[in-house]
């Protein structure tokens, strides 16, 4: 009797599930940057493929902007909080140029980078920002943010859906961790690398990322900014930057302290 | 629960709860007059404007979607995490050590964080839990202080900083904060701990260790403390412990930052390498293996 | 796999291979032991390492002992890598519905035969119910693959001589741990030449 006291499953089972309805206002639209330190300029770079999921939104979606003439702000995680997020920083500068008649400083905009974002710690931006520029004292610096503000200066860092990928590649290369040197051969400095080095490094980490990650790739923008008086041989000069890449100087933003910044461009992998 | 609670309480200095925030249209000139660039901070010295989603459970809207160490480790958004402090009490004041680990998960997000917050000469804060919400109220501990010093003529005790600080965080209580800090200091008592965590707990004490490396740090800190340890005792017993912490814990290592409160301030000490210290420690303990066992003698067996 | 942790990675160079593990085991945050080695020798040309669940990397061992030594019983000749690989991928896919918690990476150097005289160095991994890739350059696993995958892309490069065979794998893996938490405390690493096999132990982080 037993037999027969369930009845088949497969026409009793009701067949919906209920619905689940709850606030998401997130989404995950990969990408990965970069920001290495040198002793008198700093490198911040991202890729610009903006993706959800398994497709690509677009193949050109900025990551990386100029805020001032010597600071560089990158964005990633959620594009639509990254995009807004920028947008009241570039505010908050106007707003402190028209009161000071001067640019705010690249300490000062880490620190409100810190109060905007904790302003929303219980709404938070789904975005990791890394810093960078030249300090007051004329050296390059790296600052690097979780979504609700916590902050660190660094020389190097990378963020985003590759950074596993590329961190420890760049523990090793530019912090020299798990590295000794030759006996009797000069002890490494870390934070002192020459552009050249530190360029070559940040393409190798984009390509690796773009050769593992489905999300990183399309191409990338580099921008690198100079602390004033500094020679630009090592990037302009022949023969400096692969046939593939780009340079154009951009203009002074502001007065025009004499801090220059360059934007290089390198495509990568589409597929 | 949250309900009852903020009908019970009266809505916080911190928090613009029931008025909605909206930057863009704000009329207060604070916010982009002279005062432009001053963060969140109102003319007033609260703070202004932390922005709550518009939904019935901001708590669980939170939980849902960042790994606040606790429900939902795979929420997108991964907020830093610390991990072992200590703080100890001694004849010579105060012992503050750190280890230097933030992870994400598994990921190991930053080997250099500074866990000890300077909040001023006199004052030091450590960093366990929520990085943000340790960095950000206690930058924010340091400016109370400060304008306390300026109205009273007189610095501030670790009692009343440390319960600024609790009172702060007990506002929040509830909505997500995740902070274990300890506030150690000097003042007209003599060198003070207090630990004050997210739930509005504040409590006095000799010895506090806080974090996921907590227990093995207790472990060494407990064999080696007397009230009566000299400077570099003690000094080295914070170093040793946070070492142990940072070999067995997972979520802690690196480095450790060491400080020490005296009379007239606080003294950075060092940072150390925790995986150099532990060679160290066991090329130590080898030699002392080696000193400790006599030279194997023949062992007496009876005729 | 995040129960106890544990990395491997193998690499391929010119006529030889390196395959290297960390030597962490835990229990969750805990560091239990730092002598826990995830690769294994099957003969003196072929190793393998499964890092993964420890209790399953110990039965999964001596299911593969067992299982090699019954093929040189009724074969009377040793095991090819790409034998061994399908041997392990079987032995996996017996248990597709209660998988082993490991995934599994060979490395070895095939003996040469009449008809493959020159035979090339040979890597292989799989997925947990033995799924097989067999790459050119690198195989990783375990808690931390993303770290090995970033770094080894920026390191490896084709036909590396044992000795840069070895820097290179040894930088992979010290580098790529140093990120994770559940791995490290302790790097072995394997370099198999077709005359000789290296053992080296490395001073690597232990926090």
């Amino acid at each position: 009797m037993a037999l027969y006291a369930q009845p088949p499953t497969s026409y009793s089972v009701p067949t919906t599930a209920p619905i689940e309805h709850r606030f998401n206002p997130y989404s995950d639209n990969g990408g990965t940057i970069l920001a290495i330190a040198g002793k008198d300029f700093s490198v911040i770079a991202g890729d610009t493929r903006q993706s959800e999921g398994y497709s690509i939104q677009t193949r050109y979606a900025r990551k990386v902007w100029q805020l001032t003439d010597k600071v560089v702000l990158a964005t990633n995680g959620f594009a639509a909080d990254g995009n807004n997020f920028v947008k009241r920083v570039k505010q908050r500068l106007e707003w402190y140029e028209h009161a000071h008649h001067k640019p705010m400083g690249l300490k000062s905009i880490a620190r409100m980078i810190q109060t905007i974002l904790y302003g929303k710690r219980f709404f938070p931006y789904y975005v990791y920002n890394i810093l960078g520029g030249i300090e007051e004292d004329g050296s390059g610096a790296v600052y690097s943010f979780d979504p609700v503000g916590s902050y660190e200066r660094e020389a190097c860092r990378a963020a985003g859906a590759a950074q596993s990928l590329i961190q420890p590649f760049l523990d090793n290369q530019v912090y020299f961790k798990n590295q000794q040197p030759a006996p009797g051969s000069a002890p490494f400095v870390p934070g002192n690398l020459p552009l050249s080095t530190i360029l070559s490094l940040v393409v190798d980490s984009f390509t690796s990322a773009t050769e593992r990650h489905i999300e990183v790739g399309d191409g990338m923008e580099i921008y690198v900014v100079m602390n004033r008086g500094r020679n630009t041989d090592d990037l302009l000069g022949p023969g400096i930057l692969a046939e593939s890449m780009h340079v154009e100087e951009l203009g002074a933003l502001g007065e025009g302290g004499g801090e220059k910044t360059f934007l290089v461009t390198s495509p990568l992998k589409r597929d | 629960m949250n309900s009852v609670l903020s009908q019970l309480q009266p809505p916080a200095p911190h928090l613009g709860l029931d008025q909605e925030e909206d930057e863009f249209t704000s009329s207060d000139p604070s916010a982009w007059g002279s005062m432009g660039g001053f963060g969140n901070l109102a003319r007033n010295g609260g703070v202004q404007g932390m922005s709550i989603p518009r939904v019935n459970d901001p708590t669980a809207f939170l939980d849902l979607h960042t790994d606040n160490m606790s429900s939902n480790p795979e929420a997108k958004i991964k907020i830093a995490h610390g991990t072992t402090t200590l703080a100890f009490r001694f004849q010579g004041g105060i012992i503050v050590a750190v280890d230097s680990r933030a992870t994400a998960g598994s990921y190991i997000a930053s080997g250099t964080v500074k866990k000890v917050i300077e909040i001023n000469k006199f004052l030091l804060g450590t960093m366990a839990g929520g990085a943000a919400d340790c960095q950000y109220w206690e930058t924010y501990l340091g400016m109370q202080c400060r304008l306390y010093e300026l109205r009273n003529k007189e610095r501030i005790s670790v009692a009343a900083a440390s319960k600024i600080l609790s009172n702060i965080v007990y506002q929040y209580k509830g909505m997500g904060l995740s902070m274990g800090t300890m506030v150690c200091g000097w003042d007209k008592t003599g060198p003070c701990i207090f630990y004050v965590d997210d739930d509005g707990q504040r409590l006095k004490g000799d010895l506090f260790s806080v974090g996921s490396g907590s227990t093995f740090a207790y472990g060494v800190l407990d064999q080696g403390y007397r009230w009566d340890l000299t400077d570099e005792e003690a000094q080295e017993l914070g170093r040793r412990s946070i070492v142990a912490a940072g070999h067995r814990d997972a979520y802690s290592g690196n480095t450790s930052n060491v400080f020490h409160v005296r009379e007239n301030g606080w003294e950075f000490i060092g940072n150390y390498d925790v995986n150099e210290l532990w060679y160290e420690y066991e090329v130590k303990k080898k030699a002392a293996r080696e000193a400790a066992a006599p030279a194997a003698s023949p062992m007496a067996v009876e005729a | 796999m995040e129960l106890n942790g544990g990395s491997v990675v193998a690499m391929i160079g010119k006529d030889c291979v390196a395959i290297a593990s960390d030597l962490r085991l835990g229990n969750q945050s805990v560091g239990v032991a730092s002598n826990f080695e995830k690769v294994f020798p099957v003969n003196d040309k072929l190793y393998y390492g499964i890092p993964g669940l420890a209790s399953d990397v110990y039965t999964l061992r001596e299911h593969l002992r067992f299982r090699v030594n019954m093929y040189r019983m009724k074969e009377e000749r040793e095991i090819t890598p790409k034998t061994f690989t399908h041997l392990v991928s079987s032995t996996l896919y017996e248990k597709r519905f209660g998988p082993f918690f490991v995934e599994p990476v060979v490395a070895g150097i095939p003996s040469p035969t009449p008809l493959d005289p020159h035979p090339r160095p040979f890597i292989s991994t799989m997925d947990t119910i033995g799924c097989i890739t067999t790459p050119k350059d690198f195989a990783v696993a375990g808690t931390a693959a993303d770290k090995l995958y970033g770094v080894a892309e920026g390191l490896w490069e084709p036909d590396l001589e044992p000795e840069d065979l070895f820097e290179t794998i040894s930088q992979t893996l010290l580098n790529a741990v140093d990120r994770d938490a559940l791995s490290g405390w302790g790097v072995v690493v394997h370099l198999i030449t077709a005359d000789k096999v290296v053992t080296r132990t490395l001073r690597a982080r232990m926090d």
